[in-house]
């Protein structure tokens, strides 16, 4: 084998036009995936971890067909307990018209949905509260936090002004409260509430005379890992109630799942770009044996059997692959790398959540050089159909 | 060689390559195949070096006849029994010239780079090489080049050497160097060359000179031998043990 190996080295290197464009072949197809997986699986893990952060958290509790009436208590008491729980906070949500007026004039109206938080569980369990770029976050009954969405619908309202919402409570009835503009959250790709308002849980309760009432519970995790653990402890343990108990993945399915379609389909172009690649290796390995005719003439002659011209060529093959593989896998962890320490974002759109998925790089990599080994097969076995005395007359 | 025959095309572009052919080659024998272009005498020594099938006839080396060999039996057997020197190029130019040399072994399967390697080396020692050894093999002369292709050739002790125009691409020196090193050779180790020429005056005295004039062995003529007995079956080193290095 030894020296074939040596043949197969000493042939594909002299010829280094054709083993750079091989390689770049095999490079540009990894890198594709990688920079497909980047992106678009980033940005998947992205929104996922914005709605776990600014509205799931790792576990979310919800009612099946309408509000949870059990006490915030009880049930943060109940998650409390548990070692791997970091935090827990109630939320509620409602629709609502809001208006700002200044001078006594009224500069614009708009409808909007409104969350009501418990502020200081609510940092606990959530990162949203970092979102509000100008003022501070809900701290009192009066106060209200605008998403800039809405805050530019008011016609550019800040911080200290004041607004009237109104909410129609369980009973029809209109209950208009005035709030003094805390906060504006803003969010990276519009994940957080830049399309809602925010107030303390209890003035919502009470506009919408849902006292002791609430829509969901976000549940932080300090082990993300334990997420389906807790989750089923808590089914278990309200086995007469209708809670719906999901992970952050099960409660943003609805919104992920278009997404996770559209990754599936940029992996398979990636995986089409691959197989060019494999369609380029096999013209480059095919000039290779056109323009090693002498060489193979002077191998039979010598006595090489077909089997040894195959296995020389076969191995240019897996010297391409794993060149190609090592560079693009190179290649492709350089960019993951930029794109992580960088946070990439584009238009200033959230930050892709970036990561190093093994098995993937694996994969791609093992599956580029498997490529490369397949596509050598076809000019491999050319290079055995010469007969000697065809290829000898090139000598 | 036997009654061999090689028909090229059907019909009308029937080209009768080589006609009846029939002659011996005895161990040790420094033989000639001489004829004008086109002749078909090259065709002869792909014939002989099993290089080329032949439509009729058979080629017998050292006992076999080898007409019915499968195709991996005839590259193991011009492996182990057949050297070659072809006219231009004969050496892999991506290798050195000792890994040239020690290609044909390495071929054959047999274990052992340390001694490989040193049988190579003393074959470059004796064709004057050495030095030359780790060169690239487009980084030596034509002469050396063909000088290192003969190194080659005997590196796994053939029956028979063949040769095709060696001296064709070399100016007049080196050709005569070339021509010396093979009939020396040939002498010394009793070592069977056929040796495909235009220009049979440059080789001297040969044991015989077979003419191929239209695809027909139309003369054979024996000239002085260069090597004492015929056919004796000693000292080729073919490791065979067969039918004395005949070639019929």
């Amino acid at each position: 084998m030894a020296y074939r190996m040596r043949l197969a080295k000493r042939m594909l290197f002299s010829k280094k036009g054709s083993l750079v464009g091989a390689v770049l072949a095999v490079t540009v197809g990894i890198l594709v995936i990688h920079v497909n997986f980047v992106i678009f699986q980033g940005l998947y893990d992205a929104m996922v971890r914005d709605a776990k952060d600014y509205s799931i958290g790792d576990v979310q509790i919800t009612d099946e067909s309408s509000l949870i009436t059990k006490s915030d208590l009880a049930i943060i008491g109940w998650f409390e307990r548990i070692p791997s729980v970091e935090a827990v906070a109630p939320r509620l949500s409602g629709t609502g018209e809001i208006n700002v007026t200044k001078n006594g004039e009224l500069i614009e109206e708009t409808r909007v949905p409104v969350v009501g938080v418990d502020p200081m569980r609510d940092m606990r369990a959530s990162t949203v509260h970092k979102t509000v770029n100008e003022g501070s976050y809900v701290f009192a009954r009066n106060s209200i936090v605008l998403g800039s969405n809405v805050a530019s619908d008011l016609g550019g309202a800040v911080v200290g002004d004041s607004v009237k919402l109104m909410v129609v409570d369980r009973w029809g009835e209109e209950n208009i409260r005035r709030f003094i503009v805390s906060g504006i959250a803003d969010s990276p790709g519009g994940q957080g509430f830049d399309y809602s308002v925010v107030v303390h849980i209890d003035t919502l309760r009470d506009m919408m005379a849902r006292e002791g009432e609430t829509s969901s519970f976000l549940v932080r995790m300090a082990d993300s890992s334990q997420s389906a653990q807790v989750r089923d402890l808590f089914l278990r343990s309200f086995p007469s109630e209708d809670f719906v108990a999901e992970t952050v993945e099960e409660a943003a399915e609805s919104r992920l799942e278009g997404f996770r379609s559209g990754i599936a389909m940029i992996n398979m172009i990636g995986y089409f770009g691959m197989m060019s690649s494999a369609f380029a290796i096999v013209t480059i390995q095919m000039m290779l044996v056109n323009g090693k005719t002498r060489e193979i003439g002077i191998l039979r002659a010598l006595g090489a059997r077909r089997r040894d011209v195959l296995i020389v060529f076969i191995l240019q093959g897996m010297l391409i692959g794993a060149i190609g593989a090592g560079v693009g896998t190179a290649a492709g962890l350089g960019y993951t790398f930029y794109a992580k320490e960088t946070k990439m974002s584009f238009n200033n759109s959230l930050a892709l959540e970036v990561s190093y998925d093994w098995v993937k790089i694996i994969q791609t990599a093992l599956t580029s050089f498997a490529l490369a080994i397949i596509a050598s097969l076809y000019p491999s076995y050319r290079a055995t159909r010469l007969t000697p005395v065809e290829a000898i007359r090139a000598v | 060689m036997r009654n061999l025959s090689k028909v090229y095309g059907h019909g009308e572009s029937r080209v009768v390559a080589l006609d009846d052919a029939s002659f011996e080659v005895h161990r040790g024998e420094f033989v000639l195949i001489v004829g004008s272009s086109g002749s078909g005498k090259t065709t002869l020594l792909h014939m002989i070096g099993l290089l080329n099938t032949p439509t009729g006839g058979s080629v017998v080396i050292d006992g076999t006849d080898t007409t019915w060999l499968s195709n991996n039996k005839t590259a193991s057997f011009r492996n182990r029994r057949l050297g070659f020197i072809a006219q231009f190029s004969n050496l892999l130019t991506d290798l050195t010239v000792l890994e040239n040399v020690m290609l044909p072994r390495q071929i054959a399967g047999r274990r052992g780079d340390g001694r490989i390697k040193d049988d190579a080396m003393a074959l470059l020692r004796a064709v004057g090489l050495e030095a030359q050894a780790d060169s690239r093999s487009n980084q030596i002369s034509g002469g050396q080049a063909q000088r290192a292709a003969i190194a080659r050739g005997l590196i796994n002790n053939p029956s028979i050497v063949l040769a095709d125009e060696p001296t064709g691409n070399l100016d007049s020196v080196s050709s005569y160097n070339v021509i010396e090193l093979m009939k020396s050779t040939a002498k010394r180790l009793e070592q069977t060359f056929v040796v495909v020429t235009h220009d049979p005056g440059q080789f001297g005295d040969v044991d015989r000179v077979i003419t191929v004039h239209d695809g027909r062995v139309s003369e054979r003529r024996k000239l002085e031998p260069v090597v004492g007995s015929i056919g004796s079956g000693s000292g080729s080193g073919s490791g065979s043990g067969s039918s004395g290095g005949v070639v019929r």
